[in-house]
């Protein structure tokens, strides 16, 4: 087998293990930045664990959509994730415009998730599924602004691309970063529902997003539901550290350190992001998306006007 | 380098047009001070001097600690209420700052192909002189008022600095010790007006009568 090759499904496989713990830690260091002792790092694998043990029922109301649709959610993240570079390998994935593809295939699997939820005939269901639809369109464009001016400032569309090419004495790479980590950051926050949009903790079905969405689902629906949340949460993550893989062109080892240390700076940003923040009123979230749409815009002013 | 804080520059202008907090401005203004400061020390890296560093230091004095503070304590004494009270929707408003900022970044881009200038500090710099005029027009409370006539000022500092590489220095000073003897005026205006009416926003204003 192709070396390369290889190396994509390595990477890709590091990706699919790693996802929950990645969710842990954060959720660990949150809990010790608010004084508590909180579950062990480890605790989304038991959870997942205990979720795949259980029955799966279906509400009587819901069709084949609701059946169908966790698999499909499950399987689009992995493709995402399959395209997103680890250290300095080579993705299993990787042809001119995958960034495009990168976009829709996180589409694909929140339209089946907005589906599902709608499927089940519950309204509080349909309440989240409204809001995720809206909020999503919001957050599209910060992620073609961001990653469109960085692909532009490369000349490449391809996420492996993209970084490979990038040279560091190109100076206005160093503001790219800057601005780039600022809104992707915001887009993680909305596309994975953390703190400042959407409180994973809570169980007020009017308040929540994402958790309302997966309510009435059980066992290994729920399991797959779950698990490519916590896939999302990393993918996210991962789209941001890949900012940094410029630094590393010299070495794999360099890319693999950048890879763990840019995790956990970036799991803390989160664990302190969400501690001292609280949750924003509906209808503030519209304007805090375009805050970061406007940072997008910016991005890609610097780079038309400073060529 | 110069680039990354006009940058960061264009970011703080952002979350001007976003935030409800009056108390946030004023960290705003802290941190434009802040970057301003950076900005005119960078050269000092390269040949030091005494007389040159003068400058930065006042302006660090001037724009990060006693105007903030005064205005904080104004706040405090006065007991403005803490949130901004706009006239228009701030999701219209973030998106005039946006537009208006695409205009300036072309305008500047034209601008820059017939005479030698930064682009980015200089747009960025237009862009805060704009902000500072849409914050005045667009807010009731008179505090809010002076923080976006600094921001104006902030602005038309950047701006300076982009367009002539170099002020004379006591010119420079004149200008910040102008700034401060007008914040100070308006300090002293307000709690005048605020023992005339109750509230600080300009709609009282209207009201006067000679």
């Amino acid at each position: 087998m192709d070396i390369k090759i290889l190396q994509g499904i390595i990477s890709l496989i590091i990706i699919l293990i790693l996802a929950p713990l990645f969710a842990g830690l954060v959720n660990k260091q949150k809990a010790i930045l608010t004084g508590r002792v909180g579950a062990p790092i480890l605790q989304p694998y038991y959870e997942l664990i205990k979720l795949i043990k259980k029955e799966t029922i279906n509400a009587s109301s819901s069709s084949f959509i609701s059946r169908v649709s966790p698999i499909i959610n499950l399987t689009s993240l992995i493709i995402a994730a399959a395209i997103l570079p680890v250290g300095f390998w080579k993705p299993l994935i990787s042809f001119n415009g995958d960034i495009i593809l990168f976009a829709y295939i996180l589409g694909l699997a929140r339209f089946f998730q907005i589906l599902a939820a709608m499927d089940i005939g519950s309204s509080f269901e349909g309440m989240g599924a409204s809001r995720e639809a809206t909020f999503a369109l919001f957050a599209e464009p910060i992620f073609f602004f961001t990653i469109g001016s960085i692909s532009f400032l490369s000349g490449y569309t391809s996420i492996y691309d993209i970084y490979h090419s990038i040279q560091l004495t190109n100076i206005s790479y160093e503001v790219f970063i800057v601005i780039c980590s600022i809104s992707v950051f915001m887009l993680a926050v909305t596309e994975c529902s953390r703190m400042p949009i959407d409180d994973p903790n809570t169980h007020l079905e009017l308040t929540m997003i994402h958790e309302v969405m997966i309510l009435d689902n059980s066992g290994i629906d729920l399991f797959l539901y779950q698990y490519s949340s916590y896939i999302k949460l990393f993918i996210y993550a991962i789209l941001e550290i890949s900012f940094f893989y410029p630094f590393s062109q010299q070495s794999y080892i360099l890319g693999i350190i950048i890879f763990i240390t840019g995790s956990l700076a970036l799991s803390f940003t989160l664990g302190v992001v969400e501690t001292i923040t609280s949750r924003y009123k509906m209808k503030n979230i519209p304007q805090y998306l375009l805050f970061a749409t406007a940072i997008g815009i910016l991005n890609l002013l610097i780079y038309t006007f400073t060529k | 380098m110069e680039n990354v804080l006009s940058i960061l520059f264009c970011l703080s202008l952002f979350y001007v047009a976003v935030t409800w907090r009056v108390k946030a401005y004023v960290t705003v203004l802290r941190f434009q001070g802040l970057i301003l400061a950076v900005l005119l020390m960078i050269p000092f890296i390269y040949h030091f001097s005494i007389f040159g560093i003068i400058l930065p230091f006042t302006l660090l004095l001037v724009k990060v600690f006693l105007i903030p503070r005064y205005i904080n304590k104004i706040i405090l004494d006065l007991d403005v209420k803490r949130r901004i009270e706009p006239t228009i929707q701030q999701m219209f408003f973030l998106l005039l700052v946006i537009v208006s900022m695409i205009i300036i970044f072309l305008v500047s881009n034209i601008i820059s192909q017939k005479t030698p200038l930064d682009v980015i500090p200089f747009a960025s710099g237009f862009s805060a002189i704009i902000v500072g005029i849409y914050i005045i027009m667009f807010r009731k409370k008179l505090i809010i008022h002076v923080c976006g006539f600094l921001i104006l000022e902030n602005g038309i500092f950047l701006f300076s600095s982009a367009v002539a590489s170099e002020f004379p220095m006591m010119i420079e000073i004149g200008i910040l010790l102008d700034v401060f003897v007008v914040v100070f005026l308006m300090g002293i205006a307000l709690n005048k007006i605020s023992s005339t009416f109750e509230g600080f926003e300009v709609t009282h204003l209207g009201r006067l009568k000679d």
